[in-house]
């Protein structure tokens, strides 16, 4: 609750701190030559205000559920988030996902072959996958997979004019099977696929490198060549003692991982039309639409608070020694 | 050594399984298609810049092609052309003033509810537009609007207007169903700009007598427009129109994919890539977007920028071809503020030349040593794939070679429009686009108007440019309002604080089997008028 008193006054401070005056650019350079016209505006917008009241009035309409209303969409920035933030959760989920089965694996098959063919082939490809610009992945993903081969769609959530399914998590493809509308979940899933893809590339590279080290710290203790000269099958060495006690370690880059899918999010959502958070984030930052821009903030900063919390659960989940710490 | 191995095997088995399944899913998607352009659907693909759907408040390119989609004006353009015609008003006079103008409109135009729509209509309609001092209220400053009978409008400026006729085809003065609005929360009393609620309403429903209707809106994805059933007019060819949002570089790529399919903001570069390939076509030409430096008359603000002689040999030392070959094929130099398409533009032949040598002799003539001035521009903005960065780069370069040095300063759009429109800069990279395709929107440039006076050109400095102006402005002959405006131009041309550079080109990519998709002077497109060939 502090924590989120804190963010709503940082973010309040910065967005006043940002020069220029919405006004001008939203009026449009003649109207804005009006000032009964500016004037109008700022009353409407309640910028007329002193600026301790303006905040207050914030934190009043805050504590009843009102995060104001964007001067951008015009709507009230509960509603654009509500239709923003599950659209990036459901690019997030499925990015992370496919982060984690792949780059987990890829990680132990580099560790224990280490200092071999794969091994090298598998840093070089990790260190592509950290290194490459993400907007630029994304472009030629849709040159290859959506105009080349024609295997996905070119963008947005669902094909042109195809109308949403009822909203119940938000998640496109949840609801449409929610609702056995099967056609409009395929729809969905078929726009997803590419751009969680994209999004997941550096992920991938990141827990493979991680997973690569953490296994490489605990493959050789004593424990380990206890249980290989127990007899134990290789196969259960690995997954049940080398990959439980690498776990912290690959579980502690998942907050990173969240963090480096919703800063990747701005980029892929914005080349693939994908209408989430990273877009809103992102036009509300250049038009100065500070209601949008504190709504934000306020999402994201909660977010990293209870993935980061969620994350200190599990260390106690994988490894019970760390519960009672 | 076997041991490793094994599980190497299962992990890459696992690998190779999540491989094989996203081949089955990419497969079973390329066998399910594309049908991104179904039959009866146009697709336009454009980088939004929406705020609003509701004709009265909004001013946006985006919002102009959807709300020109479901509301009818009095008048019309055609095409390109920027010659009024009738629409809902089947005729029209003008006081020989021009400040009195009587529409008589038709009367068998419905709304999208049956409704008729009559001149209570249009009255409320433009006293809203005016009343909620919004972004486009001003295109109907000093208008009062009555209606002495059910099917006629009268519209009294009170100055001389003769620019009214060009206004009135603005989607913002689109007419909406009165009594539709009212019951939502709308309102076109004064005060409107507190008390109107009928936003919401709007950007949910439309409420228009167009060929189409409002399906769905997002202003973050897409706009869907659909056929209008109790259309008076002739019907759409399609039944569906999805706006939708995607950046330019998205654009390129899918209206090759795509069928009935419409790319708005590809560069003229960008939209050459795809000239000769079949299945699209391309339309590049002069955009009425006109890029210009302003410089500061104000010695207070800048003793470099207000000396006649610093202004004189900047005219001259800029490089105006490289400036149009930098926007690409289609671009021309502006030969004056006003652009080619509108009434009173020069012609070729008044266009500035470049000579350095007595852009050289004028620096030596102002008596400054070292001239430096600081130039301001939008670092971030692009406009027809032009940056403004690259621009203020190129000015900075041509006026080093005549030994003036510029110091350039980026600023975000909001931050240089703040400090632009209170007169500080010494000098900007600039733009203007038409509110309307009519010269009386470039008086702002003449000395007193509205840009003039940001760069403190006021009338005072030039009563005789000023006291032409306001002629101009009253005139109410097209014929003599273009040879004063063109007579305005070339005293322009040498002593304003104004160097108009290019009309950047513009492309418009389709696919190959539309008609009628081009762009327009005020609104992007007229999906209303799209076919199929």
């Amino acid at each position: 609750m502090v924590l989120a008193l804190g963010i709503t006054f940082v973010a309040f401070v910065l967005t006043q701190l940002v020069p220029g005056d919405p006004a001008l650019s939203a009026l449009g350079p003649v109207t804005s030559a009006d000032p009964d016209a500016v004037a109008a505006y700022h009353a409407h917008w309640g910028m007329d205000k002193p600026l301790p009241v303006q905040y207050l009035t914030y934190l009043w309409n805050l504590l009843h559920g009102d995060l104001g209303v964007s001067q951008l969409s015009h709507q009230p920035v509960l509603t654009d988030l509500r239709h923003a933030i599950p659209a990036t959760m459901e690019l997030a989920f499925l990015s992370i996902a496919f982060a984690i089965v792949v780059g987990v694996p890829l990680g132990v098959v580099a560790a224990i072959r280490q200092n071999r063919a794969s091994d090298h082939a598998l840093r070089v490809v990790s260190l592509a996958g950290i290194s490459m610009p993400t907007f630029w992945l994304a472009l030629l993903a849709l040159y290859v997979f959506f105009f080349r081969l024609e295997w996905f769609p070119g963008g947005g959530r669902l094909d042109p004019g195809t109308t949403p399914p009822g909203q119940i998590t938000g998640l496109y493809t949840l609801d449409a099977v929610l609702h056995g509308q099967w056609s409009l979940a395929w729809d969905a899933l078929h726009h997803l696929i590419l751009p969680a893809l994209v999004l997941a590339a550096f992920n991938v590279s990141l827990i493979t490198r991680y997973t690569r080290s953490a296994i490489l710290e605990v493959i050789n203790d004593d424990y380990v060549r206890a249980a290989r000269a127990k007899g134990l099958p290789e196969r259960v060495v690995v997954i049940r003692h080398v990959l439980r006690a690498a776990l912290p370690s690959v579980v502690t880059v998942l907050g990173l991982v969240f963090a480096n899918v919703l800063t990747g999010a701005v980029l892929v959502e914005n080349i693939f039309a994908w209408p989430g958070i990273g877009q809103y984030a992102y036009q509300a930052s250049i038009e100065l639409d500070l209601p949008a821009i504190m709504g934000v903030s306020l999402f994201v900063a909660v977010v990293y608070v209870t993935v980061n919390f969620v994350v200190d659960v599990l260390y106690g989940v994988i490894d019970p020694r760390l519960r009672l710490t | 050594m076997h041991r490793p191995a094994q599980v190497s095997r299962l992990a890459l088995a696992a690998l190779v399984a999540i491989v094989l399944a996203a081949a089955a899913v990419a497969s079973a998607a390329f066998a399910a298609g594309d049908d991104m352009a179904a039959e009866g659907t146009l697709v336009v693909d454009t980088s939004f810049v929406v705020q609003t759907i509701d004709p009265q408040r909004m001013f946006e390119p985006t919002s102009q092609i959807a709300v020109k989609g479901m509301y009818d004006t009095l008048l019309t353009f055609r095409g390109q052309s920027t010659t009024p015609l009738p629409w809902l008003a089947r005729s029209w006079k003008v006081s020989k003033d021009a400040k009195t103008f009587a529409f008589t409109l038709r009367r068998d135009v419905k709304f999208s509810d049956g409704t008729p729509l009559t001149s209570a209509d249009v009255v409320f309609s433009y006293r809203r537009l005016i009343n909620l001092k919004g972004s486009p209220s001003f295109l109907l400053a000093g208008v009062k609007v009555s209606a002495p009978n059910p099917y006629t409008v009268v519209l009294r400026s009170s100055t001389p207007n003769p620019a009214l006729l060009r206004i009135v085809p603005n989607p913002s003065l689109g007419i909406v169903n009165s009594k539709v609005v009212k019951q939502n929360g709308g309102t076109d009393a004064v005060g409107a700009d507190k008390t109107d609620k009928a936003e919401p309403y709007l950007l949910s429903r439309s409420a228009g007598s167009g060929p189409y209707v409002l399906k769905s809106y997002n202003n973050k994805t897409e706009i869907v427009l659909e056929a209008n059933p109790q259309y008076w007019g002739p019907k759409p060819t399609f039944q569906t129109v999805v706006i939708r949002n995607l950046p330019a570089a998205t654009q390129l790529l899918n209206v090759q994919r795509g069928q009935n399919e419409v790319a708005l903001d590809l560069s003229a570069q960008q939209a050459s890539t795809l000239r000769g390939k079949s299945g699209v076509r391309v339309i590049t030409n002069a955009s009425a977007n006109l890029f210009n430096i302003d410089i500061n008359t104000d010695p207070k603000i800048s003793e470099v920028t207000a000396n006649p002689h610093i202004q004189t040999a900047i005219r001259f030392a800029l490089d105006y071809p490289s400036f149009v070959k930098l926007s690409g094929p289609g671009a021309v130099q502006a030969p004056g503020m006003i652009p080619t398409r509108f009434i009173g533009h020069l012609p070729p032949s008044a266009r500035v030349k470049r000579n350095l040598a007595k852009a050289r002799a004028e620096v030596r003539a102002s008596g400054i040593t070292d001239p430096k001035i600081t130039m301001y521009y939008p670092s971030e903005l692009t406009i027809n794939g032009i940056s403004f960065a690259t621009l203020a780069q190129k000015t900075k370069a041509n006026l080093d070679e005549v030994g003036i040095q510029v110091d350039l300063v980026g600023k975000p759009v909001n931050a240089f429009l703040e400090t632009y429109a209170a007169g500080k800069h010494p000098m900007s990279q600039s733009y203007w686009g038409p509110d309307y395709p009519d010269p009386n929107d470039y008086l702002v440039f003449t000395p007193g108007g509205l840009a003039a006076n940001r760069v403190n050109w006021g009338a005072s400095k030039d009563p005789k440019l000023a006291a032409l102006a306001k002629r101009a402005q009253r005139t109410v002959s097209d014929a003599k309002r273009a040879a004063l405006f063109r007579q305005i131009g070339r005293i322009m041309n040498q002593r304003a604080p104004f160097f108009p550079l290019f009309q950047p080109a513009q492309a418009i990519v389709s696919s190959s089997n539309l008609t009628s998709a081009v762009l327009g002077v005020i609104w992007p497109l007229d999906v209303r008028a799209v076919g199929t060939r």
